[in-house]
């Protein structure tokens, strides 16, 4: 029987590229993911920092909790 | 740890390449297409052995509700489809030059192919529901369902080819097997293990960070 | 209300709106009629063909039909807003699938046994000794199809493209039923005894128990919500 060592590679590759593009899909997900995080963090800390400053308009703040003590 | 085994994992599949090429020899009647074997055979046992793990977390899911044993399931069931289809499409290339067609519907073949399918609808139900709970408890029925289905897909297809019908086919792998050829085929089988486990891990932590992101 | 009562009574509403509306039954014959012509012309007039075909074509008519109407065993709940009232239902919700099945299964016998007197008629089918053994492989094999096909409903009832999903969802399932049935209907049509295809009907049987263990532990999971 002939060898057909082109059947053999085809296999192997396409092995390869299954278990590849399903390696590299994982990897995408992992990305997204990491990026939803960041972005959530990013707002968080934006929120954060923000409340800390004086307000712009002197209206009074959305969250009071983080608003200093009124004064008598 | 998922590093550790993806580590491991590939170390295992540089060891399966150089058994299944290096040692094993040529095979005396198929020829070197028969080194596909070490791809195709190892890929469904993998395969088995994670949607019987699917099968188990699914249980445990249902019977504990701890979210961890869904995500296992979740995950088991799609890395399982995903050696199922590198066994399917590799049994394909070793038929073409072996048999002289690319699909027959033989008994192996034919079952493997009833299963995926089965564990693609397991994919699909598991995507087309959006709440997190119902998806997990209907998941978790169906794989039951589909592990339990196994058995009977394989006896009813077996019966179906074999029964009233001479085994006309070259059977892949011959009854007696020598000890290299076994050997190498237990090595890859490793190598692929190891890589279904480092899938699966990875997926069910991905899993749990989806759930995180759309809390 | 015990729960062979509860069961029952589903079985019975479900038969009684059925029986005043007839919408499932006639459409289910009307489909199977559709079915009957089309499996002539796609196969040709050749008398001999058709004959070896038969049993293949019986069981897709079969399980075609189950496939339409095991998918709406859920309809009358849903589109009526009763469906949070299976959630409520209390004690073991296993009774109202017991029912659902019991139900389906009458309608399934209707379609069938007017199917088969299509199929003699049409196709000049001689049944004759084969009738006994023919339907107990009927019965086992519409067992086994309403048993997944019930639960699958319920499972695809609250789903976004059910009507995709459920046939998608059950025919890979129910190939071993497929094959058992049909090997076990061709052999009974060729004039074997029925000890012949034993191992056929083991099998079915094996479905049959798998698939109503199944339904039963695990139809509380599915009526969660």
């Amino acid at each position: 029987m002939p060898d057909n060592w082109t059947f053999v590679a085809a296999a192997y590759a396409l092995a390869a590229l299954v278990f590849g593009g399903y390696w590299l899909r994982l990897g995408r997900i992992d990305r997204e993911l990491a990026a939803v995080r960041t972005e959530r963090e990013a707002v968080r800390t934006d929120r954060a920092s923000r409340s800390q400053q004086p307000s712009k308009t002197g209206h009074p703040r959305p969250e009071p909790a983080s608003r200093p003590p009124l004064q008598p | 740890m998922t590093t550790l085994l993806g580590w491991l994992a590939g170390l295992g599949l540089v060891a399966g390449l150089v058994m299944g090429f290096g040692v094993a020899p040529r095979e005396v009647t198929q020829g070197n297409v028969q080194r596909i074997m070490y791809l195709h055979v190892p890929a469904v046992w993998v395969a088995y052995l994670t949607f019987t793990v699917g099968f188990a977390a699914s249980i445990a899911y249902l019977a504990g509700r701890r979210p961890g044993a869904d995500r296992l399931a979740h995950a088991a069931c799609e890395v399982g489809t995903v050696f199922l289809g590198v066994n399917i499409a590799t049994g394909a290339i070793w038929g073409k030059p072996t048999w002289g067609t690319w699909w027959t519907w033989d008994a192996r073949l034919t079952s493997v192919a009833v299963v995926f399918v089965m564990f693609l609808a397991y994919l699909l139900l598991r995507g087309a529901i959006e709440d997190r709970e119902r998806g997990a408890r209907y998941g978790a029925v169906l794989s039951i369902v589909a592990a339990l289905n196994i058995p009977l897909v394989h006896f009813s297809v077996y019966w179906w080819r074999t029964l009233h019908q001479p085994p006309s086919l070259l059977k892949p792998g011959s009854s007696t097997m020598p000890r290299v050829i076994l050997t190498a085929l237990l090595v890859n089988f490793a190598a692929q293990a190891l890589l279904g486990a480092y899938f699966v891990a990875r997926r069910a932590r991905l899993l749990a960070a989806e759930e995180e992101a759309l809390a | 209300m015990t729960y062979a009562r509860r069961a029952l009574t589903v079985a019975w509403k479900d038969l009684v709106v059925e029986r005043r509306s007839k919408e499932t039954l006639n459409a289910l014959l009307f489909f199977s009629l559709a079915l009957l012509f089309v499996f002539q012309f796609a196969l040709g007039p050749d008398r001999e063909r058709l004959a070896a075909v038969l049993p293949g074509l019986l069981w897709l008519g079969f399980i075609l039909s189950g496939v339409l109407g095991l998918g709406r065993a859920f309809l009358v709940e849903r589109e009526n807003d009763c469906w949070e009232a299976l959630l409520l239902t209390p004690g073991d919700k296993s009774a109202i699938y017991l029912g659902k099945l019991a139900g389906s299964l009458v309608l399934m016998a209707v379609v069938e046994t007017l199917v088969l007197a299509l199929f003699v008629l049409f196709f000049n089918v001689d049944l004759g000794p084969a009738l006994p053994g023919l339907a107990l492989v009927i019965g086992l094999g519409t067992v086994g199809i309403a048993a997944v096909g019930t639960l699958f409903a319920a499972m695809t009832a609250q789903v976004r493209a059910r009507e995709l999903l459920f046939p998608v969802l059950l025919l890979p399932v129910l190939v071993p039923v497929l094959l058992g049935t049909v090997k076990a209907t061709e052999a009974l049509l060729l004039g074997e005894p029925l000890a012949s295809v034993a191992h056929w009907l083991k099998l079915l049987v094996a479905a049959d128990v798998v698939y109503l263990a199944i339904g039963l532990l695990t139809f509380d999971f599915i009526l969660e919500g």
